[in-house]
């Protein structure tokens, strides 16, 4: 019995570190967000802010992205799906000498890497552009085609995957009753098949966009004018990043909560219909059924509505609290500790020229060195508290425009950093 | 009861690769007729079903329905309607949806869809039903609302495959009935398939029997059972003993066969061979076991059986009595229960007698597998 | 085969017939196959500018090739080392990860496939929800942990187990980690469905016989569940080794991934033809790779997305 014990124990143990490494990165991203610090970091916490928010939505090239990868999710949606329909459909009837094959090349996108499928797009749409004659400018060689294209190749097989799954419960029966019946095929197709694939149909598109969305190694070589939020983000994140991507994954993060609890919910809401409806008799079917607390027996939509209110609260506080006050008393505090640790630094750099000059002087040497140390900790001091105060107050760039662009040559100087013993913090560049 | 429309098949071949599913079928039927496609599976039956209905191009011959010839015409434009073995009702649609979708189909409003589908459920024994779904409805329940659905489309011919095959004994035995009712009332021709002789005896006005892609005998229920022309025909359809041999005289329509165990046996040829069988053929001699009975032992004579006695068994109204029989095959015998005291006979040897206008013999031929 | 054809449209009525056949064609042909030999061609041509492509310098030339294994021609070393290296750190980095997914995925595949009840549900939320999230911001939470000052680093110092921040970018264990958490679900998924269709009853037979728990997994669960795991494999080899986020956002200064020196060669260096040839070379060496496997274990190939 106590092995028993131990090996649940340990599964426990083993989920606890399983799930830690799934969700803590995000989790810790995702509070990083209303930490003021310009470097994202959840240690140590300093003040709560919701700047980084309006940061994010006063950037231009994040909102493009955004827009961009919509317009592109659009159109991978209605290409990879009506694809990877007509290609389950296909390898339901298609001859069976040749399923293999076919099998075989349409499932192939999804092992192909992406850079390879980028590539290759590209390479072919700019030779048939070519052939045609046309122009760097014309449609082929549009970013917003060519990242459809590239997407789509790929990601129709994994909406094919899903259609697939669900065509295999599918009674070909069906369609021909509903041919026997009088139906033209395109009615049978729409009145018959199409209801029937509409839920898997509606996973496929909500999987293409969700795969057009996060794309990045396809898309990265087919863009052109069309950068894709994806591309915005790996732009910043190489080159230096900010909490106000944690902002943007924050609100990711918890659409992505809000959608699968509402999805869950449903799924729980339609269950409890279903059963409904088999104890029901035939007067409440030809009304409606009532449905016995919705709320009631569905955890999910508890979930929801738990979250929903701890948005609400978020925002509601988002609204009335300012940050400004902690910040400021936070670069106070650590004005003052640099200030004591220059005064410090100082001191002991005089002390040690003067021990240094009375040597030399003992010794009777030159004294032109004696200035430069002086003058250089005298640099150090003048910048170093710049240097520290820009780290806090990135959010507040507007109110002390004056002292950021100090701040900016103090960092490029490299002297600060060299003096500042606080140089761990300091790494958002 | 209107005539009906009337299903032709002329010279209907159709082949699947190298495969012939139905070769060389010619049948006639009359229009308001039960008519029943009759056959073990794999027989082809289902394949006519679907060369009838559209979904199947015949590779030579013709459908003609009504006089007209169907080639290029499809399913959807046919005056057929088609009860599928699984029925195929659609799911996701309440009962009144399912049963209208022809009447959807040809832009019907709901209201006048409402109204028909309520017609039907009333006909069909399931009023105020129509707001479910198939799922929810029993399994003879939906055997209706196929049934109903079909009927909306006001067909010509309504074609039904194996339709009762998924339900239970009871249900099935009830529904033959409900069948036959309701095709009388609309008075349009069916045509049924079916690999249970039973429903095909009750309901039908005439029978196919097909084997293999070859329909082996037309006719009606009565003739079939006593007047089979093929050895398969009167193997498949009821119980029959065979016993084999050879033509050793023709004396007008009877036969006299050296059979292989049982000595020389007097039959009727069956009609449909009467004149057609000669001296030497090889032969077979169907007798059912009800039209055997017990005579004296040691009996001689040209309509006497003996053979050793296997087993018995007591059925309630019947005896049944397992001797020794032809190639393997128990020779089975039922003797009616009047009450009579009977004795166990294992083991012994026993005599038959039998009228020769109940055996039949036919030219030998392929049996249908047990 | 007309035969064939006419069949198909008699099934499928012409216009819905023609729909499907169009876009099964545009997708197979105008999107797969294309595209892929195109790119095998352009591998062989040589770096030209656009008015001189078709013209008589455009030929064939295994040059894009050569320079992989033997770098610039008249170049200081025999074989391009540089980039030689890169591919096989890739190649031998992602069978680490493949495996390091497997092992830590492989129980929790187990566990969720038989196991019933609501926590499953929960647990099978929380492991597609990471998955929605971009990938870009999956590889930059990692960088917020592993970063010079971050989470990790605090954790570590503070507790004390080291003295300074360890380096985990430039030691390549963040690299590694992304890599690993960013094709999680690919490796479970597959698993999963497999064992989900195991009959528990099996294990149960197995238990009562006596087997030890490691012999059941052994003889029972894992032959049974081979397809999956070799379909989540496979996916996971075939990604982190075409992974190009993860390696710019999480790799360290020093080292690069294979797919960086594709990108390179096609944005900083615009040399196509030579991207191509460096993107058929991973392309062929992760097939072959992945069929080899597939001959080793005895899967096919339409395991694969199941």
């Amino acid at each position: 019995m106590t092995t028993d014990k131990i090996i649940r124990v340990s599964i426990w143990i083993y989920l606890g570190i399983f799930f830690a490494y799934l969700l803590g990165p995000l989790i810790i991203m995702s509070a990083t967000a209303f930490n003021s610090p310009s470097f994202p970091r959840m240690t140590p916490w300093e003040c709560l802010t919701f700047n980084w928010f309006g940061e994010l939505f006063r950037d231009e090239r994040i909102l493009n992205g955004i827009w961009n990868s919509i317009l592109v999710g659009f159109g991978t949606v209605i290409l990879s799906v009506s694809m990877g329909l007509a290609g389950a459909l296909m390898l339901t009837q298609i001859w069976p000498k040749l399923r293999a094959t076919y099998y075989t090349i349409i499932i192939a996108p999804i092992l192909i890497p992406g850079v390879v499928l980028g590539i290759s797009t590209l390479v072919f749409w700019d030779r048939i552009n070519r052939m045609l004659g046309l122009g760097a400018d014309s449609v082929l060689s549009n970013g917003l085609f060519l990242t459809i294209i590239g997407q789509s190749t790929f990601i129709a097989s994994y909406c094919m995957l899903v259609l697939v799954a669900r065509l295999q419960r599918y009674d070909i029966a069906l369609t021909e009753a509903a041919l026997d019946l009088g139906a033209t095929h395109a009615q049978a197709f729409r009145k018959v098949l199409m209801p029937f694939m509409m839920p898997a149909i509606l996973s496929a598109a909500v999987l293409a966009f969700l795969a057009s969305f996060e794309n990045y190694n396809t898309t990265t070589f087919t863009f052109g004018e069309y950068p894709t939020l994806t591309i915005e983000l790996a732009q910043k994140v190489r080159y230096g990043i900010t909490p106000a991507i944690s902002a943007l994954a924050f609100m990711i993060v918890a659409l992505t909560v809000f959608f699968a609890l509402i999805n869950e919910a449903n799924i729980k809401r339609k269950k409890m219909i279903a059963e409904a409806r088999k104890d029901a008799t035939v007067g409440e079917l030809a009304g409606k059924i009532e449905v016995p607390g919705l709320i009631s027996r569905n955890p999910a939509a508890i979930a929801l509505i738990v979250l929903v209110i701890g948005v609400a609260t978020v925002t509601a506080s988002a609204m009335t609290y300012s940050p400004d006050q902690c910040i400021a008393d936070v670069q106070e505090q650590k004005r003052l500790e640099t200030e004591k640790r220059i005064q410090e630094l100082r001191d002991r750099r005089a002390k040690e020229a003067a021990e240094k000059a009375a040597a030399e002087g003992a010794e009777g040497g030159a004294t032109q060195t004696a200035p430069k140390p002086s003058n250089n900790s005298g640099f150090g001091g003048v910048f170093a508290p710049n240097t520290l105060q820009n780290e806090g107050t990135d959010d507040g760039a507007s109110d002390e425009g004056a002292d950021d662009g100090a701040a900016g040559s103090s960092n490029n100087s490299g002297f600060g950093n060299v003096f500042d013993p606080n140089a761990l913090g300091n790494d958002n560049n | 009861m209107s005539a009906g429309v009337g299903v032709d098949l002329e010279n209907l071949w159709i082949r699947f690769g190298d495969f012939v599913a139905v070769r060389d079928a010619n049948v006639h039927i009359k229009g308001g007729d039960f008519f029943s496609f009759l056959g073990p599976s794999g027989c082809g039956k289902t394949t006519i079903l679907r060369a009838v209905s559209g979904f199947l191009e015949p590779s030579e011959g013709n459908v003609l329905i009504g006089g007209n010839n169907m080639k290029g015409i499809g399913p959807n434009k046919r005056p057929t309607a088609l009860i599928f073995q699984n029925l195929a009702l659609f799911p996701l649609m309440k009962i009144w949806e399912n049963i209208t979708f022809s009447m959807e189909i040809k832009g019907a409003s709901a209201r006048e869809r409402r109204k028909r589908a309520d017609e039907l459920l009333d006909m069909i024994a399931l009023p105020g039903q129509g707001d479910k779904l198939p799922s929810e409805l029993s399994g003879g329940q939906r055997q209706r609302v196929a049934i109903a659905r079909a009927l909306c489309a006001e067909p010509d011919v309504l074609l039904l495959d194996e339709p009762l095959s998924a339900l239970d004994l009871k249900l099935r035995q009830h529904m033959r009935t409900e069948l036959r009712e309701i095709q009388q009332r609309v008075g349009i021709t069916f045509i049924y398939i079916t690999h249970d002789q039973g429903e095909a005896l009750t309901m039908s006005d005439d029978i196919a029997v097909m084997r293999a892609g070859v329909i082996d005998q037309i006719a009606d229920g009565k003739t079939i059972y006593n007047d089979p022309s093929t050895a398969f025909a009167a193997s498949f359809v009821g119980e029959n003993n065979v016993f084999r041999g050879k033509v050793l005289d023709v004396r007008g329509d009877q036969a006299l066969i050296r059979t292989n165990r049982s000595g020389d046996l007097l039959s009727r040829i069956s009609t449909a061979n009467q004149g057609k069988m000669n001296v030497g053929d090889d032969a077979m001699m169907f007798i059912r076991p009800e039209a055997l009975s017990l005579a004296p032992t040691g009996s001689q004579g040209d309509h006497f059986v003996t053979a050793k006695v296997n087993h018995e068994e007591f059925e309630g109204n019947v005896f049944n009595i397992f001797m020794e029989g032809d190639g393997g095959k128990e020779l089975k015998v039922s003797i009616p229960n009047h009450g009579q005291s009977f004795e166990d006979h294992s083991g012994q040897d026993m005599t038959l007698e039998y009228d020769v206008n109940n055996a039949v013999a036919v030219p030998a031929g392929e049996l249908a597998a047990e | 085969m007309p035969g064939f054809l006419k069949e198909f449209f008699n099934r499928n009525g012409t216009l819905m017939g023609s729909l499907m056949l169009g876009l099964v064609l545009f997708w197979t042909v105008g999107l797969i196959i294309l595209p892929q030999l195109s790119m095998l061609d352009f591998s062989f041509r040589p770096n030209l500018p656009p008015p001189e492509i078709g013209g008589p310098k455009d030929v064939y030339t295994l040059e894009n090739y050569k320079y992989l294994i033997y770098g610039p021609e008249g170049g200081s070393q025999d074989y391009n080392a540089v980039d030689l290296r890169v591919f096989f750190r890739t190649l031998v980095a992602a069978v680490c990860v493949t495996i390091f997914n497997l092992i830590l995925c492989y129980p929790i595949a187990y566990y969720l496939g038989q196991n019933k009840g609501n926590h499953i549900r929960v647990f099978a939320l929380m492991l597609i929800i990471p998955y929605w999230i971009n990938e870009i911001l999956r590889a930059f939470a990692l960088r917020i942990i592993f970063g010079e000052s971050g989470v990790l680093n605090t954790l570590l110092v503070g507790s004390g187990i080291f003295d300074t921040p360890f380096d985990f970018i430039r030691n390549d264990i963040a690299l590694y980690a992304g890599l690993g958490y960013a094709y999680i679900l690919l490796m479970i998924f597959p698993i999963y469905n497999v064992i989900e269709s195991l009959d528990h009853n099996q294990i149960e037979a197995a238990r009562d016989l006596g087997a030890p728990w490691w012999r059941i997994h052994k003889r029972v669960v894992i032959p049974y569940a081979k397809p999956g795991i070799s379909s989540g494999c496979t996916m996971v080899f075939m990604l982190s080794a075409g992974a190009l986020a993860a390696p710019q956002i999480l790799g360290g200064p020093s080292s690069l991934w294979f797919t960086q020196l594709i990108y390179q060669q096609f944005n900083d260096n615009s040399d196509w033809p030579q991207g191509a040839a460096y993107a058929i070379v991973l392309l062929v060496t992760c097939i072959l790779l992945v069929l080899a496997l597939m001959r080793v274990f005895k899967v096919n190939m339409g395991d694969i997305g199941k």
